[in-house]
């Protein structure tokens, strides 16, 4: 599915151009969000095809916002994948017991992110 | 995150649970309260339990003293009375030869009025008087009695003794006139005094022996009830003084027991970890300095355990802290470097190609040192809890060998696996194990030359799995075989590689520890290395 909608949530301005620039060449469409409450608003209001979900974030934690938007009937099926620095030993699980669709640790492997993406958006069933 | 020690709730055993305490009361408590020490306080104890005893034995000899007085006083009794009863027999026999009519056996005279005169019956009673009179004479002298008589006898003595003498006078008298042949009428003044002496004289010392008699009566009942009232005063005094000596044991040494097992539970709950507590015991000896003590430690545990819990909290927070910070940085110069290394932006020369694969392999270097190093210090600060699974060391093996067989093809490296067909389930970590495995592995690849191999095998041993990972490397010097086990120490050889992390077969080592194995190598210089490690049957 080109042209596909993704929101990006990451406050570091370097892993921000990084997703944004391998997307947008990809030809997916991006939304960009910094902090936990602008991704949640974004996401409510555009209704993204997926979501890529830093975890620290400045105001509420990524954990927090999944939770927000999980409640909301509005984007309560959206796929979600957790892309984080959070890569210690149990943090996979711990993140995928909290409702993530999926797991990427940073440093990311694009071809990796892009294989993840790609799967989520061609086929929303997996 | 392993806990080293149990949670204070459950430190105290259920079976150290104070039993319900006898020397918890106000006796025993006020006895731990008197400022003097345990010694002072069983010395006290002991010298009056002594104290008590000598009381009871001096009690007993003032009993047995008395009980002894009244023997003798009693003996004295006896004697007068014996004596006084002489005196009464002699003065009736004299009242009888004089007053009554003894009979005819008796003294062979007429009835009637005693005829004292010179005929042969007159001479038998006037000799009978005579040594009767004789016999009184000494029975009355105080230094002839062989006793003292009390005041009151000494003057009824005095009297009789006094009379008898009249008496022998008059008996004198009657002879003479008598012998003058003097009548009846001359004489019978004479007689009539004889008379009234000698019922005076049996009066008296009748009453004097009654009296005597009656007293040693008395004396006698006294005596009976003196001593049941001093025998019950012995038994009394002496079950008081047990009562009082077993008081003060029992008291004493549960004021010194009691606190002993509360200050002994505490350092029970103590040892097992619970620092919620403090210990009371009110003493003012050295057993409350004891509880104080044991109070302050407690604490000071408390303390630093707090300390420790925070400062192992910071530890693994800084850890935490440290992957996300370094990895953030990391994710742009990985991720731009294959963004350029896949040309999305554009071709690149030869030497860009190959200066973005140096980034990208410093960047993973990089990245492996990260992961090492907090594996590390996970497993330095026993933060590492192993997953113990069964799993499949066929597979794990296998999967190894997926891992590094690219880098094996490419340097023409054989690689080969020869596992025992009975291994397959082992217990243990898996992702730890495949860990141990990936850098032996991988390792053994890096050393060996093109053209040699490298042999994976396994084995059980006596329940023990026996892994081993050899190649035709250049080998282990003998001064090394310990020494790579260390972090950051590395042969010449891997040095001059100048790859890996040199934290590998620390990790390795740790992690076999861990499951209670043991590593090693074995290595001939410029032939090759086998590194091997165990896995006991049933890992802690």
């Amino acid at each position: 599915m080109a042209g596909a909608q993704i929101l990006i949530v990451e406050d570091n301005e370097k892993s921000m151009k990084l997703f944004r620039d391998v997307l947008t060449a990809t030809g997916y469409r991006t939304l960009e969000a910094t902090t936990g409450s602008q991704a949640f608003e974004l996401a409510v209001e555009h209704g993204p095809d997926l979501v890529l979900m830093d975890v620290q974030l400045p105001d509420v934690d990524g954990v927090e916002a999944l939770r927000r938007m999980r409640a909301d009937e509005r984007t309560t099926s959206l796929p979600v994948l957790a892309v984080t620095a959070q890569a210690m030993h149990g943090d996979r699980e711990r993140f995928l017991a909290a409702g993530f669709d999926g797991y990427l640790p940073k440093p990311v492997d694009v071809l990796q992110l892009l294989e993840t993406v790609r799967r989520h958006c061609d086929d929303p069933a997996l | 995150m392993s806990e080293a020690r149990p949670a204070p709730e459950r430190a105290v055993p259920a079976g150290r649970r104070r039993l319900p305490d006898p020397g918890d009361n106000a006796l025993v408590r006020g006895v731990g309260r008197l400022p003097a020490k345990v010694h002072t306080k069983l010395l006290i104890a002991f010298v009056g339990t002594a104290a008590l005893v000598v009381a009871v034995g001096l009690l007993g000899l003032r009993v047995l003293g008395q009980s002894d007085d009244r023997v003798g006083r009693l003996g004295t009794l006896q004697e007068r009375a014996l004596a006084y009863g002489k005196l009464e027999s002699d003065t009736r026999h004299i009242r009888l030869l004089l007053v009554e009519n003894p009979g005819p056996d008796f003294f062979n005279v007429n009835p009637g009025i005693i005829p004292i005169g010179r005929g042969k019956s007159d001479v038998a009673i006037d000799q009978a008087v005579r040594n009767a009179l004789v016999r009184i004479g000494p029975a009355t002298r105080v230094e002839r009695l062989g006793f003292v008589p009390p005041p009151e006898d000494r003057l009824v003595l005095r009297h009789i003794r006094a009379k008898s003498e009249r008496l022998s006078t008059v008996i004198d008298q009657i002879i003479d006139s008598a012998d003058r042949g003097a009548s009846d009428e001359e004489q019978n003044p004479f007689r009539n005094q004889a008379h009234r002496l000698a019922t005076d004289l049996y009066q008296l010392a009748a009453e004097l022996a009654g009296t005597t008699t009656a007293t040693t009566e008395d004396v006698i009942a006294q005596n009976a009830d003196s001593y049941a009232s001093q025998r019950n005063l012995f038994i009394g005094v002496a079950a008081g003084a047990i009562a009082l000596a077993l008081l003060l044991g029992l008291v004493l040494s549960w004021s010194v027991i009691g606190p002993i097992q509360r200050v002994d539970s505490r350092l029970a709950a103590i040892a097992s970890g619970d620092f919620t507590g403090h210990v009371d015991v009110s003493n003012r000896d050295e057993l409350g300095a004891l509880a104080a003590n044991v109070n302050r430690m407690n604490d000071e545990l408390d303390r630093l355990y707090r300390e420790l819990e925070t400062a192992s909290k910071h530890k693994s927070e800084f850890l935490a802290s440290m992957s996300h910070e370094l990895r953030t940085p990391l994710n742009a110069i990985i991720g731009f470097s294959q963004v350029l290394r896949e040309r999305m932006f554009g071709e690149l020369n030869e030497k860009q190609e190959e200066y973005l694969d140096d980034i990208l392999a410093s960047a993973h270097h990089l990245l492996s040192l990260i992961n090492d190093v907090l594996d590390l210090s996970k497993v330095e600060a026993g933060q590492v809890e192993l997953e113990v699974t069964p799993f499949s060391l066929r597979e794990a093996l296998e999967s190894g060998i997926v891992t590094v067989r690219e880098r094996a093809t490419t340097e023409g490296v054989h690689v080969e696996l020869s596992a025992d067909p009975e291994i397959d389930l082992v217990e243990g970590d898996e992702r730890r194990i495949r860990q141990v495995i990936f850098n032996l592995l991988s390792n053994a690849v890096k050393f060996t030359p093109p053209g040699g191999a490298v042999e994976v095998s396994a084995t059980r041993l006596n329940g023990e799995v026996r892994i081993s990972v050899s190649d035709t490397g250049p080998g282990v010097a003998l001064e090394d075989r310990e020494r790579i086990f260390e972090e950051f120490q590395q042969t010449e050889v891997g040095i001059g590689l100048r790859e890996g992390t040199g934290l590998g077969l620390a990790l390795s080592k740790r992690f076999v520890e861990l499951h209670g194995g043991q590593i090693w190598v074995d290595s001939e210089l410029g032939k090759g290395s086998t590194f091997v490690f165990t896995l006991p049957a049933r890992p802690p």
